[in-house]
């Protein structure tokens, strides 16, 4: 059926937790593409066939010209589920380096094609390069701030911090109460979480 | 966000009184540029689409966060009360993430709905900065389709915003939902307004009534500050 391998591309997008990326599918992927060059051999073969019959291509409405239409329609299909296919992992890209930071890690590099880390790139240099003319960077503060003070556990050992007036012995495992603007830089480093008891 | 926060804000970021919590005039409460960035963004982030870009508001906001992180430098050289500081802080962080999630809300709808900003009078909407960022971001993702998808496609049906060269329209872009829902309230009566264009459905806007309509039908009022998303 014509159609179906194409919908299967967005059956994945749709079966996945939503924000979650599965592995670019490049074999169906491929398949759908040639499945539209095949649509457009059969849909310029047929048109030729009536114009070798000498007819109106406007008004003629014989058997060549609704299996023209079909090919049409099912290569239009077939093209929309392609974009929405790449579109939504786009959109998921874009959304990681939010959620993420500017460096992917392995496992999800390793789902990318090499135009999808292209763009991931490339968006996120715009998004640098917005926040650099703002002068304020949008990537922190997620989230309302709720208290002046958090409590974080320090993931690796990071030693003597002058924190304030007084310093500070950061070392792994142990739990602090900070000032969110100093714990901030921290965990966006992944050095440190918040620690929620 | 705690509806008795608001009046720390006030002193922090409009007022000069000393004690945040002494200043309780409700008058001030529509008027202060907190309490109406905290309405744009309330708007913002409740609208499908993406309103007006509040340049002045913002730009104000921005310095009187400057002016307040001065203040606190004061404090700490001072060595002013522990409490007072922590309370002013909160001040600060609340109102920064305020113009940060602003900020960010709209780069979102941006990024979301790029090709049709980008083709219809909703680009008047954005900053200048935005528009920077929304330039670059329709190039990328322009190229990116088409390194992917377009050129592989058969002549014809290469366009990006085009299903095929026989669309007459731009049909292949991602819009906003503007049917959906939104909670909205009014601010003064705005009297018996009209839901649809044949005038069957007409609502009765009341002060400070609560209500949920299309977007679609309230958007001229969401525009012009009668209404107000909540």
């Amino acid at each position: 059926m014509y159609g179906r391998r194409a919908s299967r591309l967005l059956r994945e997008i749709t079966c996945c937790e939503p924000g979650q990326i599965t592995a670019f599918n490049s074999d169906t992927f491929e398949q759908v593409c040639n499945e539209c060059n095949e649509h457009h051999q059969q849909l310029l073969s047929l048109i030729k066939k009536i114009e070798d019959e000498q007819l109106d291509m406007e008004t003629t409405r014989n058997e060549e010209h609704y299996g023209a239409v079909i090919h049409h329609l099912s290569l239009l299909r077939n093209k929309r589920c392609l974009m929405a296919y790449m579109y939504n992992r786009a959109e998921i890209i874009q959304s990681m380096r939010w959620k993420i930071g500017p460096v992917l890690p392995k496992e999800i590099h390793e789902k990318l094609n090499y135009s999808e880390e292209e763009y991931f790139k490339n968006h996120s240099t715009a998004i640098e390069s917005y926040m650099s003319e703002l002068d304020l960077d949008l990537t922190v503060d997620m989230i309302p701030p709720k208290d002046p003070y958090i409590q974080v556990r320090v993931l690796y050992d990071i030693g003597d911090v002058l924190l304030g007036d007084h310093s500070t012995s950061l070392k792994q495992n142990s739990v602090h109460s900070l000032r969110r603007t100093d714990a901030e830089k921290f965990i966006s480093q992944g050095l440190m979480e918040e620690f929620v008891g | 966000m705690a509806s008795g926060s608001a009046s720390e804000f006030d002193s922090a970021l409009g007022g000069t009184n000393e004690f945040p919590w002494t200043n309780d005039d409700s008058n001030s409460l529509e008027t202060t540029d907190i309490e109406l960035l905290k309405k744009a963004w309330r708007n913002e982030k409740a609208s499908p689409e993406i309103l007006h870009f509040q340049s002045d508001l913002v730009q104000r906001a921005r310095e009187q966060i400057q002016l307040l992180e001065g203040t606190m430098d004061e404090f700490e050289d001072n060595n002013t009360d522990d409490l007072l500081v922590s309370i002013y802080q909160m001040d600060l962080d609340r109102a920064l993430f305020l113009v940060r999630s602003y900020l960010r809300i709209r780069i979102f709808k941006i990024e979301k709905f790029i090709a049709h900003i980008s083709r219809s009078h909703l680009w008047n909407r954005l900053s200048d900065q935005e528009r920077n960022f929304a330039k670059r971001c329709i190039d990328i993702m322009e190229k990116h389709l088409q390194q992917c998808v377009l050129s592989r496609l058969p002549n014809g049906y290469q366009s990006f915003f085009k299903q095929s060269v026989s669309s007459v329209e731009d049909d292949m872009i991602p819009e906003p939902q503007l049917d959906t829902f939104v909670f909205c309230k009014s601010k003064g009566a705005v009297g018996a307004f009209q839901l649809d264009d044949i005038g069957d459905e007409i609502v009765d806007l009341v002060a400070d009534d609560l209500y949920v309509l299309r977007y679609k039908s309230i958007k001229a009022l969401v525009e012009s500050g009668q209404v107000d998303l909540v």
